[in-house]
């Protein structure tokens, strides 16, 4: 009996151990998109890279995997004779697939030293928009300076210096500071791609972060086709350029429109929208009308064609090597060395479902992670390899907390560490899930943990009870 | 923090990377001896066997004063945010139990544990103990920035380093009723020997 029992024993301790090993992680990590919360399926993916430049110049060509292109972005669908948006960011990957994907690349010249070892993340402050904490719209609207002043309605991407305490969103700094920052080059030049709102019209978005996230001077790629008062569109697809007023919902649903077909709305092609017509339902117009943009905005444009092809996007991107506008872009030059950062939008996520790199050090024609090479004529020829750049997930992790108590690692970013001396990407993006599940994981790890030991005491207490029968 | 236990702090925790040598080694040697014992009889397995509580007494002194010194690395919130660190809190806590629980098996029931079947019972432990504190030592290593290929033999397992180890409810409560049903079992099997 002793024998048989000192068996059953061993075999529930032994199931038990095993269920456990393979259950690991299980039962907390799910979608709740309530929260803000929605887990990629894919934690990390590739990006390729390469650079060159010329004596005005300088051109950055992407290459990255997508199962499928987004082109479709933000539309109005005439349903039951009401206007319908389709296509505003929400939490993970947007439902009818209608959300447009994306490249962008913050750029640095060494004035934001902290950008050069931990990119990004230090432009991730508290309360940021889609965090499960984020602060409400109406309180970032009312805010004297990012509100009234500045017009934003979120807590976007904002530098450390630019708030008096980096745990309070609200604490920016005075404008006179502001100012100085700016003049002394504290920001991060963005060049961002859409494949929507720029890429139809052969133009990129050439933004900032400074306090906020700006776009530069002058006008950008795109406005917005919605009048508030009459809850109806500002413009329609002009019929005589066209020959349509609208699209087909169908067409979008199904993704029948391709590169070639008309899937956007050009300011050129639009006209004034006339609510007299015989509106049908599934009818279905852009939410945002494409220009070429004016003045500083308007500095970046895609070079040949940007395309997606069997299974992967191919964008080229130039601009001046000095736009001249130095408190808005970081001007560029020949042996000059920079620090740059990249983020993609895929799979129809917005906001913060992104892949992003750690900071990635870029040199023309001098030795560098990605090293740019001069060229004499207009077009580069590609012939150098291409740098390849892990991208991962970054999850809810912000800069706030990255320096605090609650981060093993606060002290060597207070010595200067880089990230990527200590972690991986892989690695990051785990963390970066891990802390949207901060509590319940802490929770659930502590019950394991002590599970555990409860179990293997069990196990002594039946064990020596066994043997010492036997003993005896 | 009081200024006293700051500089107490500071003084000790640089010693955890030294104390941890302790029971990794005698708790590998320790699995060496049990090996020896549980294949073989021999007087030399048996003199090996006579030594095996006193130095398991030495390495769970020292295992514990690990243990504790390790705490005081990082702020106690940091440990508790941080997965690899709680992963090493784990393993080093799951290493000591099996351990103790060694010990206290060979300790009460002397050299009987080398009867029969038993035998397998204390090379099993032996044998889970010394996997935890590899795994345990792997992930100080990690913490330490000095990684080991550990982890990869982990991730194929089934168990990525970086994510905090944990077991959904259901196994809980299924470890829950483990540690009710084995005390009993135990319980029963000594009163209806045979």
């Amino acid at each position: 009996m002793t024998r048989r029992i000192l068996m059953i024993s061993n075999i529930i301790f032994v199931v038990v151990l095993i269920a456990a090993w393979f259950t690991n992680g299980m039962g907390i990590i799910r979608n709740d998109v309530a929260r803000n919360i929605y887990i990629p399926d894919e934690l990390i993916m590739p990006l390729q890279v390469k650079a060159a430049y010329n004596d005005g110049e300088i051109f950055f060509r992407y290459r990255w995997p997508a199962q499928k292109p987004h082109i479709y972005h933000d539309m109005l669908k005439y349903e039951n004779g009401k206007w319908v948006r389709y296509g505003a960011s929400v939490a993970g990957p947007q439902p009818q697939g209608i959300y447009e994907d994306r490249v962008a690349m913050l750029v640095d010249d060494g004035s934001v030293p902290e950008f050069g070892r931990y990119g990004g993340y230090i432009t991730v402050g508290d309360r940021m928009r889609f965090f499960t904490s984020e602060a409400p719209t109406e309180e970032v609207s009312a805010h004297p300076y990012l509100g009234a002043k500045k017009g934003q309605a979120e807590v976007g991407k904002h530098l450390p210096a630019t708030r008096r305490d980096i745990n309070d969103w609200s604490s920016v700094v005075s404008e006179e500071e502001l100012s100085r920052l700016r003049a002394a080059g504290y920001f991060l030049d963005l060049w961002h791609w859409r494949a929507h709102r720029s890429n139809p019209i052969g133009k990129s978005d050439d933004q900032f972060v400074a306090e906020a996230r700006y776009g530069d001077s002058g006008k950008g790629p795109f406005f917005t086709n919605w009048s508030a008062q009459t809850k109806q569109p500002l413009l329609m697809f002009d019929p005589q350029k066209t020959g349509r007023y609208a699209l087909k919902w169908s067409d979008l649903a199904e993704t029948k429109l391709g590169f070639d077909d008309l899937y956007f709305l050009r300011e050129d092609q639009a006209a004034p929208f006339d609510p007299n017509l015989q509106w049908k339902e599934g009818d279905t117009i852009p939410r945002r009308v494409l220009r070429m943009g004016e003045g500083s905005r308007a500095d970046i444009s895609v070079a040949g064609k940007a395309e997606w092809r069997e299974g992967f996007w191919d964008v080229t991107l130039v601009r001046a090597m000095d736009t001249g506008r130095p408190l808005e872009d970081k001007a560029m030059v020949d042996k000059g060395f920079y620090t740059v950062a990249f983020s993609v939008h895929r799979a129809a996520s917005g906001s913060r479902w992104h892949y992003v790199s750690l900071p990635v050090s870029l040199g023309l024609d001098r030795e560098a992670e990605i090293i740019a090479v001069p060229i004499d004529g207009q077009e580069p020829r590609w012939e150098q390899p291409w740098s390849d750049v892990t991208l991962f997930y970054p999850g809810q992790v912000s800069w706030p907390s990255l320096i605090s108590s609650r981060h093993a690692g606060a002290s060597f970013i207070k010595e200067g560490v880089p990230a990527r001396f200590r972690h991986s990407e892989r690695q990051l993006a785990r963390y970066g899930v891990e802390a949207e599940f901060a509590d319940e994981i802490r929770r659930q790890w502590l019950l394991t943990m002590i599970g555990g030991i409860l179990f293997i005491a069990a196990y002594t207490v039946a064990m020596n009870l066994l043997f010492w029968r036997k003993r005896i | 923090m009081p200024p006293y236990y700051e500089i107490f702090v500071r003084l000790v925790a640089p010693y955890h990377a030294v104390l941890v040598h302790f029971p990794v080694a005698i708790w590998t040697t320790v699995a060496l001896l049990v090996f020896f014992r549980a294949v073989s009889d021999s007087p030399l397995a048996r003199a090996g066997d006579r030594i095996l509580v006193p130095i398991l007494i030495l390495s769970v002194v020292c295992a514990v004063a690990a243990y504790l010194s390790g705490f005081m690395i990082f702020p106690l919130e940091a440990a508790g945010t941080s997965p690899l660190i709680r992963n090493h809190i784990v393993t080093a806590s799951w290493s000591l139990a099996y351990w103790m629980a060694f010990l206290v098996t060979r300790w009460i029931n002397g050299e009987t544990v080398w009867q029969g079947p038993k035998r397998w019972v204390m090379l099993g432990l032996a044998l889970l103990g010394t996997i935890q504190i590899a795994i345990t030592g792997a992930l100080g290593g990690h913490i330490a920035g000095t990684p080991t290929s550990m982890s990869q033999v982990l991730q194929w397992l089934g168990w990525d380093v970086y994510h905090t180890f944990f077991v959904p409810d259901i196994i809980l409560w299924l470890m829950a009723g483990a540690i009710i049903a084995l005390p009993v079992l135990g319980w029963w099997g000594r009163r209806h020997p045979g």
